[in-house]
């Protein structure tokens, strides 16, 4: 077996770098979403089907029709890339990659248990699926397809998350999902983690930034409209953070907003929000958009630094991610008619 | 005597010798270049057919020192 500090073989720099630098270059424009806010919701499915993803529209165009093709052509989209990176990366990159992208299996194994707990149509759960993990769409809909939860879970006994879901109780939800989480990371500290391979430690810093954000974000939403007590939200913070690591969570933990916000200004994400953290802040939404377009700057400085390593794919990746959100957002916010300010907020840019 | 004909050698066979190496390992320096602009130039154009023209130019640009290599060749003939 090969120890988890071993390099997997030399990785195709010159291709994967070029060709995601050029699938970059057909991203939306962000001229395009002012755009697409203006327009109603016939011209935005209309505008959608005329892009980049009209063979994702044109295969799904015969079982589904509005909101939902868009959806599931999204989400069919954004597996169909990256199984595509996947496919193309060789060695190193290609280990690294297919470690991350395993947090897809674990976004849809909850999509799957949440729907099943809360009894929601087969067709929702499929809706919110996406196949660009190890599990393939086939495998995901057929456990979709499945009565109960116990079920889905048995369905699972050979992979590497039954060891979690397992432990699975009636009404206890949260914690395998915060379980499989933490599972996810910790797995990727233990094979990439403690290693001189450049890559990895490439790697290793978005992931960490990527921790540091969500614990940020996380604390943010209970700190302001948090119920639930510091113990419990002790659990759900994930250890690692490239600059807020356990040790000084636990001592923001028992801060109020006002004092939570003050504590933030000594760390580099206090730039993104300085402008506007504000105690009295009605609603969430604009910090935490600040906080992404502070992740995906970042990932664009650092694939400029290091132009044939892991980070212009990693950069791809979190911009297509955004990307899709942001469609999603749009047509979901003017399906429900929204107002055109409210979509606007919401969209990282 | 006959062996110290067989340890001189012919100053012109040195030359084409010289010649060789010259062109030859300009060759493979040109080729490890050409090796990883090409990839790329094909990924690329995978994503974007647009990017023949380009990728192609950028190709054949380190092919620039095997033609250093060949001068230095006909200089040494």
């Amino acid at each position: 077996m090969v120890s988890p500090v071993q390099s997997r073989g030399s990785s195709n720099y010159a291709y994967s770098v070029a060709r995601v630098r050029a699938m970059k270059s057909k991203l939306l424009p962000k001229e395009t979403y002012a755009r697409l806010v203006n327009m109603k919701i016939d011209e935005i499915i209309r505008f959608i089907e005329e892009s980049e993803y009209k063979q994702d529209v044109d295969e799904l165009a015969r079982t589904y029709d509005g909101i939902d093709l868009i959806e599931h052509a999204l989400n069919k989209n954004l597996a169909s890339t990256f199984t595509k990176i996947i496919n193309f990366t060789n060695g190193e990159l290609n280990y690294i990659l297919t470690e991350y992208l395993k947090d897809y299996d674990i976004w849809n194994i909850k999509a799957i248990l949440r729907g099943k707990y809360y009894g929601a149509p087969v067709d929702e759960i499929k809706e919110s699926l996406v196949a660009a993990g190890q599990l393939s769409y086939g495998k995901l809909s057929a456990l979709a397809e499945k009565d109960s939860e116990d079920d889905v879970i048995e369905a699972l006994q050979n992979t590497q998350y039954y060891i979690i879901l397992k432990e699975y109780e009636k009404g206890q939800l949260w914690k395998i999902e915060n379980l499989l989480d933490h599972m996810y990371y910790s797995s990727l500290f233990q094979t990439l983690g403690s290693t001189k391979i450049s890559d990895r430690r490439h790697f290793m810093k978005f992931i960490r930034t990527e921790i540091d954000i969500k614990n940020i974000t996380l604390l943010m939403r209970l700190k302001k409209y948090g119920t639930i007590d510091a113990e419990k939200s002790a659990d759900l913070m994930i250890a690692g953070g490239l600059e807020l690591g356990l040790a000084e969570i636990e001592k923001l933990l028992p801060l109020s907003f006002e004092e939570l916000l003050q504590s933030l200004e000594k760390y580099s994400y206090w730039n993104a929000i300085a402008d506007i953290a504000d105690p009295n802040i009605d609603s969430l939404t604009d910090l935490e958009t600040q906080l992404t377009k502070y992740s995906l700057r970042t990932a664009g400085s650092f694939s400029h630094e290091y132009p044939l390593s892991i980070a212009p794919i990693m950069d791809y990746i979190l911009n297509k991610k955004n990307e899709i959100r942001n469609l999603r957002i749009i047509v979901r916010g003017k399906a429900s008619n929204l107002s055109e300010e409210l979509i606007k907020n919401q969209l990282v840019i | 005597m006959v062996g110290e004909e067989l340890t001189t050698m012919d100053p012109s066979g040195l030359k084409a010798i010289g010649a060789g190496l010259a062109v030859g390992l300009a060759g493979i320096a040109s080729g490890l270049g050409e090796k990883d602009i090409g990839t790329a130039a094909v990924a690329a154009m995978t994503e974007k057919e647009e990017m023949f023209g380009k990728g192609l130019i950028m190709t054949v640009i380190p092919e620039s020192i095997v033609i250093f290599g060949l001068v230095v060749a006909l200089l040494i003939k």
